[in-house]
């Protein structure tokens, strides 16, 4: 018999709450409870309450409820903000989200088997057949075309440019068609604490979790879907280690001069690594484009306080002067758009090489967040899982951590189907072992490469460039490892981890 | 877990060792229940050295990374068993309400897992050992969703009342890890017999009579390591699949024998072998006949 209060659950207790209100929960555990309690009559207990309703959270309730084998969990959803104004998302054709992911084919092969991709609104989608990437400093460059994916390359589809707010409204909608989730949303989690002993049933290794709205909910298990800042990961007392970069990532809505040098039918996503960090441009359909650039927290804040045109001309120079050149740039309160224009005249480049103009920024489009690099030391625990960004905050440079978020949603749901159709307690340690042990070594090796990627192209000058220059020439003259590496980003590559 | 990192082979030594320590040894000692009580065993029935044997395991029963790991994770294989002989049948199963009696169920790994599939309608889980169905029950209030659909009882297969109708029998009956400790395993089987419904199936897990089996189960983990406590097997009651097919078959009124052998890789966990029901652990699975 499991003991009433084992080490580690007074443990976790102790790091969710004070000691009192610790000491006070043990005593009221102690004293027994007379009422009975059962899945199928008590309102109150779920199989499965999902913490969040990001991309990572939605997908795995989608997935649970379009299988079969799963569809009779009993499953509720917590998410602080209101659903309602994503599941009626809408925007005119000339206006995007700021807040877009690349969607890896293998990402968009599970939301169609899980019924989610047909409510993508798919004129708001832009597939991309090519990656330019290149260096900044030395001008090395690298160029992943659909050809070197071999006859494996799906569509010759790199990755599709989504807005968040398409995907996570058209699986809101799969979910509204499936029915069967109880939906809590606008309701924050006040607290999670263990369930207690009553005299027919133990629940004391429950979760409970306590929304802002006053309900309480049981779970058998608890799915940590909430963010960076997950406090289902807190109440579980995982820790979550690793750093940040310093640096902040800007991202805007952009209009270019044209749809691109390959046109509507090939577009192209390009790169550039600058000491300060990689400035992407990532096509949107017709003549929009999304911008990240991850830079220092001030320079970010700099670029932020730009009107528009200087803005438009800081980032027409960031794909196009020597970092020599935006630093100057970067140091001057204003009026950056006639020095850049100067500039420009006296740098020599491949015109067709680098993305077309930028002409306009969609207003209230300019924003940044700090980047982080994080990862938990486990996904699973007693009764509890971990996915997405509660599991793992990656360096955007690949676009990878929303991918990832998908991978670890599949796997799990997997795990789960498994245990349900083997009448394993889902909730327990052992039947969530399968998912800890598939998705963590593969998600720490790719957070690895993204991580020493960045530490590698932040050097400004040295041998260090000279081979890196070397590494992506020598890359892109070879077809196969090329092939190789966009498989992998692709994530259609053999799995080798 | 040692033995993960360990090469390949048939059946790990320790690990065998674990799931022979975790067998319900006890079950043998049914048949001398059977002579002097006729209701449920009683705990003196059940001699010092078993009883603090038991309690000893009971602690340790549902910690996935204690000695029942093994059986943890052979749990799924046996559904997996269960359905392929199922799926032998020319008629399906009933969708739902499907009745399971499980004979020394120990801590009820078996027990909850059945009870918990949706086209279960009822388990009766029985173990003559008080102490290891303690855990068993303990365990079970763990799991509101198990409550009106598995039913514990301190009894053996002797003690409970011979099934009056159809309604009252079972279409699956398991003995897992179970029948290598019975002394006369014939008229064992022709008592569970009783309890099964006319097309069910009685299910089980044992090893092998082979030279490998008493290798490590007699020679190393008794004699040698000591891990079993010296007299807790005796080989010569191993059975082989031969041996129970040869049994059932004989004008019984029982049909479609299968038989899985089952290896534990270390680092795989187990996995179905064919043929290794020869050397090591094996399911083996019979129909009674639909009169």
């Amino acid at each position: 018999m499991r003991p009433l209060q084992s080490p580690l659950q007074a443990r976790q207790l102790s790091e969710y709450v004070c000691n009192n209100c610790t000491r006070q929960l043990r005593r009221q555990r102690r004293r027994y409870a007379t009422t009975t309690l059962t899945t199928s009559s008590n309102p109150d207990i779920y199989d499965v309450v999902c913490v969040g309703g990001g991309p990572a959270g939605l997908s795995l309730l989608a997935a649970l409820r379009s299988n079969p084998a799963t569809s009779r969990l009993k499953i509720a959803l917590v998410e602080s903000q209101s659903l309602t104004p994503i599941r009626s998302f809408s925007l005119p054709p000339t206006q995007f989200s700021n807040r877009c992911s690349s969607l890896t084919p293998s990402s968009v092969r599970f939301l169609q088997s899980i019924g989610a991709w047909k409510f993508v609104k798919r004129e708001r989608v832009q597939a991309y057949r090519e990656m330019r990437v290149w260096d900044g400093v030395s001008g090395a460059s690298i160029d992943f075309d659909t050809a070197a994916l071999g006859p494996g390359g799906k569509d010759g589809v790199i990755a599709y440019m989504n807005e968040n707010l398409n995907l996570t409204s058209a699986l809101l909608q799969r979910i509204d068609e499936l029915g069967g989730v109880d939906v809590l949303d606008g309701q924050k989690v006040a607290d999670i604490r263990l369930g207690e002993e009553g005299e027919d049933v133990d629940l004391s290794s429950w979760p409970v979790v306590k929304v802002s709205g006053g309900r309480e909910i049981t779970a058998r298990l608890l799915v940590g879907a909430d963010g960076a800042n997950s406090p289902v990961r807190a109440f579980a007392g995982i820790q979550s280690r690793g750093w940040d970069y310093e640096r902040h990532g800007v991202v805007a809505t952009l209009k270019m001069e044209g749809p691109g040098w390959g046109g509507e039918d090939h577009k192209i996503a390009y790169q550039r690594f600058l000491p300060t960090g990689p400035i992407a441009m990532l096509p949107l359909p017709g003549s929009y484009s999304t911008l990240v650039w991850s830079t220092t927290p001030e320079l970010a804040a700099k670029l932020k306080s730009l009107n528009e045109q200087d803005f438009v001309s800081m980032v027409n120079a960031g794909l196009r002067l020597s970092p020599t050149d935006l630093k100057y740039l970067h140091s001057m309160p204003e009026g950056q758009t006639d020095e850049a224009t100067w500039r420009e005249q006296h740098t020599p480049f491949e015109t067709n090489k680098i993305p077309q103009r930028v002409v306009g920024v969609q207003e209230g489009t300019i924003a940044s967040f700090p980047l982080k690099f994080r990862h938990a030391d486990t996904y699973i625990g007693e009764r509890i899982a971990l996915v997405g960004d509660a599991a793992h905050t990656v360096h955007p440079l690949a676009g990878q951590g929303l991918n990832q978020g998908q991978g670890d949603v599949e796997s799990l749901a997997k795990t789960i189907e498994y245990s349900v159709t083997h009448g394993q307690d889902i909730g327990v340690q052992l039947s969530l072992e399968a998912y800890n042990a598939e998705r963590y070594a593969q998600n720490n090796l790719l957070m690895g490469v993204m991580d020493k990627l960045h530490k590698l192209y932040a050097v400004e000058s040295g041998p260090v460039v000279a081979l890196r220059s070397l590494g992506l020439r020598a890359v892109d003259g070879l077809g196969p490892l090329k092939g190789f590496f966009m498989k992998q980003a692709a994530g259609t590559g053999v799995k080798v981890f | 877990m040692a033995a993960i990192t360990s090469p390949l082979q048939p059946t790990s030594l320790r690990n065998l060792a674990l799931l022979l320590r975790t067998a319900p040894r006890f079950v043998q000692n049914q048949f001398r229940f059977q002579s002097t009580t006729s209701g449920p065993a009683s705990s003196s029935s059940v001699n010092p050295t078993e009883v603090s044997h038991f309690n000893a395991l009971a602690s340790t029963w549902w910690d996935p990374q204690g000695s029942s790991r093994l059986l943890h994770l052979m749990n799924p294989l046996r559904h997996d068993f269960i359905r392929s002989c199922h799926a032998t049948q020319p008629i399906p199963p009933p969708a739902a309400g499907l009745r399971y009696l499980d004979i020394g169920c120990g801590g009820g790994i078996f027990a909850e897992s059945a009870a918990r599939l949706h086209n279960t309608g009822l388990v009766t889980a029985i173990d003559p050992s008080p102490q290891v169905l303690a855990v068993a029950k303990a365990h079970a209030r763990q799991d509101p969703g198990l409550s009106g659909k598995l039913n514990y009882l301190n009894s053996s297969i002797e003690g409970l009342p011979k099934p009056t109708s159809v309604e009252e029998q079972y279409d699956v009956l398991s003995l897992f890890e179970v029948i290598e400790h019975i002394t006369h395993p014939a008229e064992f089987m022709d008592v569970c017999a009783d309890f099964v419904k006319p097309g069910g199936w009685i299910v089980m897990s044992t090893i092998a009579r082979t030279w490998l089996s008493w290798f490590t189960t007699k020679l190393v983990a008794e004699d040698i390591v000591g891990i079993v406590p010296r007299g807790t097997h005796d080989w010569d009651k191993y059975i082989n699949a031969e041996e129970l097919r040869g049994y059932f078959l004989k004008e019984r009124g029982w049909n479609s024998p299968q038989v899985v052998g089952v290896v534990y890789v270390p680092g795989l966990g187990w996995k179905q072998v064919d043929g290794s029901e020869k050397v090591g652990n094996y399911f083996f699975g019979i129909r009674k006949d639909e009169v």
